[in-house]
């Protein structure tokens, strides 16, 4: 049981590091915004992972769903958001919004 | 197990895809497969309602809502960083062997102990021990909706 954790924990970990390259390096707003998500995918593996090592499967499903109820709200407001953005600079690069003038 | 390993070994894989493939279209529906891979990974671990939304409101609805936008904000690309897609492969097997090593010295230290068994079904759990937690999705939700609607709301003919 220890074993499967840990192998469970090890795919988790290269997923974080994915998203988090992502968000380092990608420069296009929706891109970046794949990056958040993939790390959300890491977060429902591990919960439902330590539920099933502990013997809590039921309480830890009732979080992900929990999580992916938020999930959808942001990624609406998110989006909602990017779309607003495009529509003021033309283009979905993020190193425009850094010229932004008050 | 083996199994189980092919599938999160693919979760990975179109993970990665969605961030390196230029096509933003295709990076959506890379992210929609990798969504499905875990929504059956989902199901083999005994977690089915995790698993049903899984597929249906991330791989479904949230593909939408990408889809939707990638439509609305088309010409919109921007060139992304060369040196960062090239880097990519190095740096993340890399990662993978750090990441192995430090898994393979923790799990003789850190034991991973079984709780006490649960009793009761999905729906008890949710409705009776996280019934807050209800209460806080309805806030999320209406929250989002004031907040697409705030955002989408017509300017007054004094600001345009």
């Amino acid at each position: 049981m220890n074993s499967t954790w840990f192998l469970y924990m090890f795919f988790t970990a290269v997923l974080l590091f994915t998203g988090i390259y992502c968000l380092l390096t990608m420069r296009n707003l929706i891109k970046l915004f794949i990056g958040i998500e993939v790390i959300g995918k890491a977060i429902s593996l591990t919960l439902v992972a330590t539920g099933l090592v502990k013997r809590n499967v039921l309480a830890a499903q009732s979080l992900v769903v929990t999580y992916i109820v938020v999930e959808v709200s942001l990624v609406a407001v998110a989006l909602a958001l990017i779309i607003n953005i495009y529509r003021k600079t033309k283009s979905l690069d993020i190193r425009q919004l850094a010229k932004l003038k008050g | 197990m083996v199994l189980q390993i092919l599938l999160l070994v693919g979760l990975v894989l179109f993970s990665v895809m969605a961030i390196l493939v230029k096509d933003l279209l295709k990076a959506a529906i890379s992210l929609a497969v990798a969504s499905l891979l875990l929504g059956i990974i989902f199901f083999r671990m005994n977690a089915p309602y995790a698993g049903v939304f899984e597929i249906s409101v991330v791989a479904g609805l949230i593909t939408v809502l990408f889809m939707l936008t990638i439509a609305l904000t088309k010409g919109g690309d921007s060139a992304e960083s060369k040196v960062a897609s090239f880097a990519f492969p190095a740096f993340f097997v890399v990662f993978i062997v750090i990441d192995a090593l430090i898994m393979k010295k923790l799990i003789q230290k850190v034991p991973a102990l079984p709780g006490p068994e649960e009793a009761g079904t999905f729906g008890q759990v949710l409705w009776n021990t996280r019934t807050l937690d209800l209460v806080g999705q309805i806030a999320v939700i209406f929250a989002g909706v004031f907040a697409v609607l705030a955002l989408f709301r017509k300017g007054d003919k004094k600001d345009e």
